[in-house]
């Protein structure tokens, strides 16, 4: 298990080092489908619900969203470049240093004994900060549901925390709430790159007042 | 007629003056000059018999329970307040008339019946909720009578300072008054010594007050608001507005507890005001702005004789306190008239020559010589010069602080301090006033100012007329208003009661009766000899100057040169000159113009400096998205690193 996250907060890495879209869309991709199947690892019974919701997420996370994006991308004719605010090395080196804190956050943190020991809690805030850094120095519209996926996922790790505590169908839930987002953002960005010609949310901000 | 009938019927006066004001000016000014005589009687009522009017109706406004109380100190102020609204009342009728001003005049007339009632009002309220709700709508009511001429943008930026600092000000009274009420458990007010734990609260008071009262450094918005105002509402500010934050700092300071410093702090600001308010008034070119400096300097008169009052209480030392007392209470009164005196003169002044630029008026006392001669009166009177009444207060004050050195103690070595500034003050009052005198209304016209300069009409007369003989009756009886005093000071401290006269006082007032034979045989004498052997009329001596013009007299600015050289370091004034050069000068030029130094080179500063750090804040808001995220960011790190610590602890 601890194996697949520290692959996940690989991945975050990758995401913050490609300079092209498709690349970054596949490693929010792939990392959705890594965190879809720990849930299988976590769950000591075997319940039939968890196989569902498992199966449900790497669908979702793994196909249907990057698809979507994909579609996107092409429907509005966005060039591959992910254009940074920050460049790349800075990026991936804020990345890193996420990534370190995050690992020696949980000596700082009140964890239960069993959190301690596996890389749930590092993974998730490494993987929330690296969402936020692909946020932040990213000015691209796709790219930003991106590090928003991405930041999903390090939530939804932490939310394995309380996997034995939480009902599923709130899982569930929060995952269909973010389809229909990463729907919905889709859509937008197609109307807005036909309305605008851009898709630079630099150029975006004549609403701000 | 008791008292509580008296206060209806100037109240339904006042009232009904506001709803007659837009369509019948005839009935408006016959209902509030009935409102303001009804008021001065029931003041007067209650200052004779030296009995509280208390009223509890069982009304219920806002929460509290109304109550109205009318004692010795409230009294004391009404009288003052009923004069000065009848009299402005009187003159606007003819300086702000329909046919002037067909626009602002009708509702000048309602925001000034408004004014008039409210600050009726804050006197009478004895409940801390009520009190704060008229003194609110009274500084309303006043800015939109300063705004009347708003299409002049000097009038509006006065305006909007008044309005500006008058809510500062509101800020330290809402503390003041919500602390008390928190602190007492009660928005009731009343005499509450017993709490001291109520002193601290003095500061707020006075600040708030303070701010009110145009005390220097807080008299920032006095000198614009005054100035542009119409004259009979710089009239009534000066008048009575600022004195109500003199009547808010004497009732409370005679309520609660306040602490030891409070009467040396008032007292120094007091000499400071005094000082320096006639300093600033001396560097003044506009005459209405000058007579609002000299505000500030009454102002200061007033509150050193009320901070020696206060610091003899403390010092359990009744009978010089009871002189600085009396002498800032009357000043109060003697202030209040004849600076509404000099006001309506400086606006009949205006209204005929339609200019407050001493340096374009001259020799008007040929055109209107009962303005010339009664703000001549009002002058005199300012200047603390016998037999009038502003001798008479000031002689007080001085004799309190005399009682004061003869003692022992910092009391003494303060008295002698405060005597010797007030002394300054009034030399420098004099100056100031000999300098208006003489620009305005002697020697001869500097410029072909309208050719129609006339006297003003019995309306604008009467008024000044009846002020002016208020100040010369105060000036030769001052024995006649020593009940008033008392008891207007029984109510502020019982301790301070004494309805006997101090024998000085009696002493002045045969002494100014004396006085005021001997100007009258004097004068009767000179007109005698004048009508027996006639004027001869001959040219100034110019230095053999072949062609002299109307020019070359003294202006105000040079006139008081001197004096305002030694205060250079405060006044600031800026010059710019262009001497006369060569054999054959061509050209020269002098302009001297004196800012208000406390608001330009602290105030706009400071002001400016918070606007920038402000427009700095707002580039935050940029509409960059990435930006906002890592806004958010930050502070999520922010909390997590509190969070983190505090769990550490």
């Amino acid at each position: 298990m601890n194996l697949l996250i520290g692959l996940a907060m690989g991945l975050n890495l990758v995401a913050l080092a490609s300079s092209r879209l498709p690349s970054v869309i596949r490693a929010a991709a792939f990392q959705g489908m890594i965190l879809g199947t720990l849930p299988w690892l976590l769950e000591e019974d075997f319940h039939w619900m968890v196989v569902a919701v498992g199966l449900g997420t790497v669908m979702v996370k793994g196909f249907i969203i990057p698809n979507l994006l994909r579609r996107a991308l092409r429907a509005a004719n966005i060039d591959r470049e992910v254009e940074p605010l920050l460049g790349f090395v800075p990026s991936l080196l804020l990345g890193a240093m996420a990534t370190v804190g995050a690992a020696a956050l949980p000596n700082e943190l009140p964890l239960l004994h069993g959190h301690a020991q596996t890389l749930l809690v590092p993974g998730a805030f490494a993987t929330v900060v690296c969402g936020f850094i692909l946020l932040i120095a990213r000015t691209k519209a796709i790219s930003q549901v991106c590090g928003y996926l991405i930041l999903e996922n390090g939530i939804y790790l932490f939310g394995l925390l309380l996997i034995n505590t939480t009902p599923l169908l709130v899982e569930a839930g929060i995952l269909l709430d973010l389809t229909v987002a990463i729907f919905v953002i889709g859509i937008i960005v197609d109307r807005i790159q036909r309305e605008f010609d851009t898709l630079d949310t630099r150029k975006l901000n004549t609403l701000r007042e | 007629m008791t008292p509580g009938w008296l206060l209806l019927l100037a109240g339904a006066g006042l009232a009904a003056g506001i709803f007659s004001a837009f369509k019948s000016p005839r009935l408006w000014l016959v209902t509030t000059l009935i409102g303001a005589g009804a008021a001065f009687a029931a003041a007067v009522l209650m200052l004779a018999s030296g009995v509280t009017w208390d009223w509890r109706p069982g009304f219920v406004i806002g929460g509290e329970a109304l109550h109205l109380q009318l004692d010795g100190l409230s009294a004391f102020f009404l009288v003052l307040l009923s004069v000065l609204g009848g009299a402005g009342t009187l003159y606007s009728s003819e300086y702000w008339s329909d046919k002037a001003h067909p626009d602002s005049a009708p509702a000048g007339r309602a925001w000034w019946n408004a004014l008039l009632l409210n600050m009726g009002c804050v006197l009478l309220c004895a409940n801390g909720l009520h009190f704060l709700i008229v003194w609110e709508i009274f500084t309303v009511c006043a800015y939109f009578l300063i705004t009347r001429e708003r299409q002049r943008p000097a009038t509006r930026a006065a305006g909007w300072l008044y309005l500006a600092s008058s809510h500062v000000a509101m800020i330290f009274l809402f503390a003041f008054f919500a602390l008390l009420a928190a602190r007492t458990g009660s928005w009731e007010l009343g005499p509450m010594r017993g709490h001291p734990e109520l002193a601290p609260l003095f500061w707020l008071a006075l600040i708030g007050f303070g701010l009110k009262a145009g005390i220097f450094p807080m008299h920032i918005w006095l000198p614009s608001a005054h100035a542009n105002a119409p004259s009979h509402v710089s009239a009534i500010l000066s008048g009575m507005a600022i004195k109500m934050g003199i009547y808010g700092l004497v009732r409370f300071t005679g309520w609660l507890p306040v602490p030891p410093s409070a009467g040396w702090v008032v007292a120094a600001l007091g000499v400071t005001s005094a000082v320096l308010g006639v300093a600033f008034a001396l560097g003044q070119h506009d005459l209405k702005r000058l007579l609002a400096y000299h505000s500030v300097e009454n102002i200061g008169i007033i509150l050193i004789g009320l901070g020696f009052a206060m610091i003899a209480v403390s010092h359990g030392n009744a009978a010089w306190g009871q002189l600085a007392l009396a002498g800032g209470l009357l000043h109060v009164w003697n202030h209040g008239l004849f600076k509404a005196l000099l006001f309506l003169g400086a606006g009949s002044v205006l209204h005929a020559t339609g200019t407050r630029e001493m340096s374009r008026l001259g020799g008007l006392w040929r055109a209107m010589p009962w303005t010339a001669s009664l703000f001549a009166l009002g002058a005199t009177a300012i200047a603390g010069l016998p037999p009038l009444n502003g001798f008479v207060s000031e002689w007080l004050v001085y004799l309190g602080l005399f009682d004061a050195v003869s003692g022992r103690g910092h009391a003494a070595i303060a008295a002698i301090v405060a005597a010797m500034a007030l002394g300054v003050t009034g030399a420098l009052a004099l100056a100031c006033f000999v300098k208006v005198c003489g620009v305005v209304f002697l020697g001869l016209p500097r410029h072909e100012i309208a050719p129609h300069v006339h006297e003003c009409g019995w309306r604008m007369r009467l008024p000044m007329l009846v002020i002016g003989v208020a100040c010369v009756v105060i000036g030769l009886a001052p024995i006649l208003f020593w009940p008033a005093l008392a008891t207007a000071a029984a109510a502020w401290q019982p301790e301070l009661a004494n309805s006997i006269p101090p024998a000085p006082l009696v002493t002045l007032g045969a002494f100014h009766l004396a006085l005021a034979a001997l100007v009258i045989l004097a004068a009767a004498f000179l007109w005698r000899r004048v009508r027996r052997n006639g004027l001869s009329r001959a040219g100034t001596w110019d230095c053999g100057y072949a062609a002299p013009t109307a020019r070359m007299q003294y202006t105000a600015g040079s006139f008081a040169g001197i004096i305002t050289g030694w205060f250079d370091w405060i006044l600031r004034p800026q010059r710019h000159e262009q001497p006369p050069g060569g054999n054959f000068p061509a050209r020269a030029g002098f302009e001297e113009h004196t800012p208000e130094t406390v608001l330009e080179k602290i105030i706009e500063p400071a002001g400016s400096l918070v606007l920038r750090l402000s427009l700095a804040v707002r580039h935050l808001q940029h509409g960059r998205v990435q930006s906002y995220i890592f806004y958010l960011l930050l502070g999520l790190a922010a909390l997590a690193i509190l969070a983190v610590m505090g769990g550490a602890k």
